[in-house]
């Protein structure tokens, strides 16, 4: 190892983790100082400006990518350093709980900024040299022969990531909006209970949810738990497999209707109304059963209900009952017209993992009147305006080329042979 | 085609993976034969399943394990095509064979619900990329062990080097890979790609930390000791980011908590 001054050039590994490390107890006494960052400063157009700022710097480095300080800003030590820090400061957020709203009389770590690491000082600081860095990196060696298509897929990719989630942070904004059933909604409330106006509007023409098969289950009359109480049974409604086993009854399944009401007495029929719950027919038999020809048998209908069914269990015997569970939900879904203040208008259905974009918002199907289920008679929307959303799948795309090439070319990723 | 065709289609596939798996050690040639037939097998089943049920089948957990296999199967075969390691081959095909067997001895199974988030088309490509990354870095964690006890017995092996170094690129691009195609979903499904969510937190001390060391390698001014110790400390968080997060007291309210 070379015995270098400090601070003589080049700067290697000590400069740059002793700069990084200033960096990051820089912003934590600015913390302190200060108080947290406040992303509005970097509101549009102040983020285009920073963003340009950096790029042009990077670029106009190029020519003189011998001086020390270019050299240093665009070097592997520095970027080791960084993602150090990185790595730290993300090892603070991963071990602390973040929280939206910070206590007004915090103790030490909460002034510092450690419950929400991503509006702290130090965190925004390393971030942005990490930019810098990176784009200065990039920019040099986009003027370098030599193998470079797979070193801009991964640095180029991850730094439009971050400039767009970073930068994006500031022009970013979220609503959730509830509307109900027939009517036309574009206010919302902020986090300050104000309404505000949106640049569009939302009429919901219908809202559903469909359910999966429910299961079934013994469960003790007294204690109400399934059973056996130690690893309980259930089965799961299925007319290809219409046959199962439960705590000492076998279960056959007769007659399954997804959505039923209740018909005379005791039965069923097949409904399509909203308030329709699900319903089986089953025969039991007790399979350790003493009484005469084997074990008992008994038949007839079990529905879970909902809020506006009864509960219909199938008694088994003095201790043991047949009951159905809660369904789980299989989707939800809204059936909405979209107004834009520019003068859009669209038709859709919206559903989880199938949100609908339109005039730069995203709109997402976020809850509904879980008491009521398909009854509900509204639906909420998670509204998502991001300008920087494009520039970000872009980069996403071009960091999951660049891995696809670490993974064909291994090592060989490196250039050096 | 129904889950009927599946109790002999499967033991069909499993053999023909485990065939595959031995010949990597024994017989490299067959290799090619075994594997791409057992992949065939399941793919025809998954397609005439599809055809049958006439949805994509990714409802269910049992529908998702057919993918875990068909993925698994499917990229481990191409990694191994490009870097043959027999090692590599096996476990893809162990852990192929496994989720068919959960499948067909754990029928009542099948119909588990997913819920609606975990229907979306980037889950599996998720996981499975996932696993491949798991099983690399394992591999480069204990080789990157063996490098440091040569190195405390007088000299490091640059073989090894050059075999660490190769795992560490392709586990992280694998690794990366799951980062993003969870951004993704993440984007689909609630509304942002990144939300500092723990597991999200975790899953990007993880990268930074195989970063570190694939940066620090760049330069070997570095103690070669410490440049090596980063690798079993990565994979230290890696498993916290797999296993641990939902014991944290940072993870109350993770979207990636679900049972
Ligand atoms: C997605 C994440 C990243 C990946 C996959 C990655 C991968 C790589 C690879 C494979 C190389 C060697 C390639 C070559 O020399 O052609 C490299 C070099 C380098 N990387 Fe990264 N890197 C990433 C993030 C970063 C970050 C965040 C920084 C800086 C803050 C950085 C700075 C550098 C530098 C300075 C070099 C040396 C380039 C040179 O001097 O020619 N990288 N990186």
């Amino acid at each position: 190892m070379d015995k270098k001054l400090l601070w003589r050039s080049p700067w290697g590994y000590r400069e740059s983790l002793i700069i990084v490390a200033a960096l990051t107890v820089g912003g934590w006494l600015m913390q302190l100082i200060a108080g947290p960052f406040n992303f509005y400063l970097l509101h549009r157009p102040v983020n285009y400006a920073v963003g340009g700022l950096i790029i042009l710097l990077a670029f106009a480095a190029v020519p003189l990518r011998n001086r020390p300080l270019v050299k240093w800003l665009s070097g592997g030590p520095l970027a080791v350093s960084l993602l150090a820090a990185l790595l730290v400061l993300s090892l603070i957020m991963g071990l602390t709980p973040q929280m939206q709203k910070q206590p007004p009389h915090g103790d030490f770590f909460v002034r510092l900024g450690f419950t929400q690491v991503t509006d702290s000082w130090a965190f925004v600081l390393v971030y942005g040299l990490t930019l810098l860095s990176l784009a200065m990196v990039i920019a040099r060696r986009l003027f370098r022969p030599g193998r470079r298509v797979l070193f801009f897929l991964n640095h180029a990719g991850l730094w439009l990531v971050l400039a767009a989630g970073g930068f994006g942070a500031a022009d970013r904004e979220r609503h959730v909006m509830h509307v109900t059933e027939g009517q036309v909604e574009w206010r919302v409330y902020a986090e300050d209970k104000q309404v505000l106006e949106l640049p569009l509007a939302i009429r919901l023409d219908d809202f559903d949810m469909t359910e999966y098969p429910a299961r079934l289950a013994v469960i003790d009359r007294t204690s109400g738990r399934p059973l056996p109480e130690s690893n309980p049974h259930f089965f799961q409604i299925d007319m290809e497999q219409p046959e199962g086993r439960l705590a000492g009854w076998e279960v056959t399944l007769q007659e399954y209707l997804p959505q039923a009401v209740t018909a005379g007495a005791e039965g069923y029929q097949a409904s399509p109304m909203p308030a329709a719950t699900q319903a089986v027919r089953v025969i039991a038999r007790e399979t350790s059963g003493s009484g005469a020809g084997g074990g008992a048998i008994r038949q007839g209908w079990v529905s879970g209900g909902n809020r506006f069914l009864p509960v219909s269990p199938l008694m088994l015997d003095d201790h043991h009952v047949l009951v159905m569970t809660q369904p789980e939900p299989r989707s939800f879904t809204s059936k909405v017209k979209v107004f834009t203040q520019a003068g859009q208008e669209r038709e859709a259905v919206i559903e989880v993992n199938k949100p609908l974009s339109i005039g730069g918002w995203m709109i997402y199907q976020f809850g509904y009147d879980n008491q009521s289920g398909r009854m509900s008679n509204y639906s909420s929307f998670e509204l998502v305006y991001d300008p920087w959303l494009y520039p970000a799948l872009a980069g996403m795309l071009m960091w999951a080329l660049g891995s696809l090439g670490l993974i064909y070319r291994g090592r060989g990723a490196g250039g050096e042979k | 085609m129904t889950w009927q065709h599946f109790n002999w289609l499967a033991p069909l596939a499993i053999a023909l993976w485990l065939l595959a798996a031995w010949s990597a050690f024994r017989h490299k040639k067959a290799v090619d034969v075994f594997m791409i037939a057992g992949i065939l097998v399941l793919g025809a089943f998954i397609a005439g399943f599809w055809l049958n049920v006439q949805r994509p089948p990714m409802r269910t957990m049992g529908e998702t394990r057919l993918w875990y296999s068909f993925f698994l199967s499917g990229a481990g075969y191409l990694a191994y095509r490009r870097w043959g390691y027999p090692w590599l081959l096996a476990f893809s095909c162990l852990m192929a064979g496994m989720f068919a067997a959960i499948n067909l001895f754990k029928p009542e199974i099948h119909s588990i619900a997913l819920m609606p988030a975990l229907q979306s088309y980037f889950f599996v490509p998720h996981v499975t990329v996932y696993m491949l990354s798991y099983s690399i870095l394992a591999v480069a964690t204990l080789a990157s062990l063996l490098q440091l006890r040569k190195i405390g017995r007088g000299k490091s092996d640059p073989k090894l080097y050059d075999f660490l170094d190769n795992l560490v690129h392709i586990g992280l691009g694998f690794l990366m890979l799951g980062l993003i195609s969870g951004a993704a979903w993440a984007k689909e499904a609630w509304g942002h790609y990144w939300s500092w969510d723990p597991k999200e937190t975790w899953a990007f001390i993880t990268a930074a930390a195989y970063l570190l060391y694939l940066h620090l390698r760049l330069r070997p001014t570095v103690s070669p000791r410490l440049t090596l110790w980063t690798l079993p400390l990565a994979f230290a968080l890696l498993m916290i980011t797999w296993l641990g997060v939902s014991l944290l007291p940072s993870a109350a309210g993770s979207v990636h908590i679900y049972s």
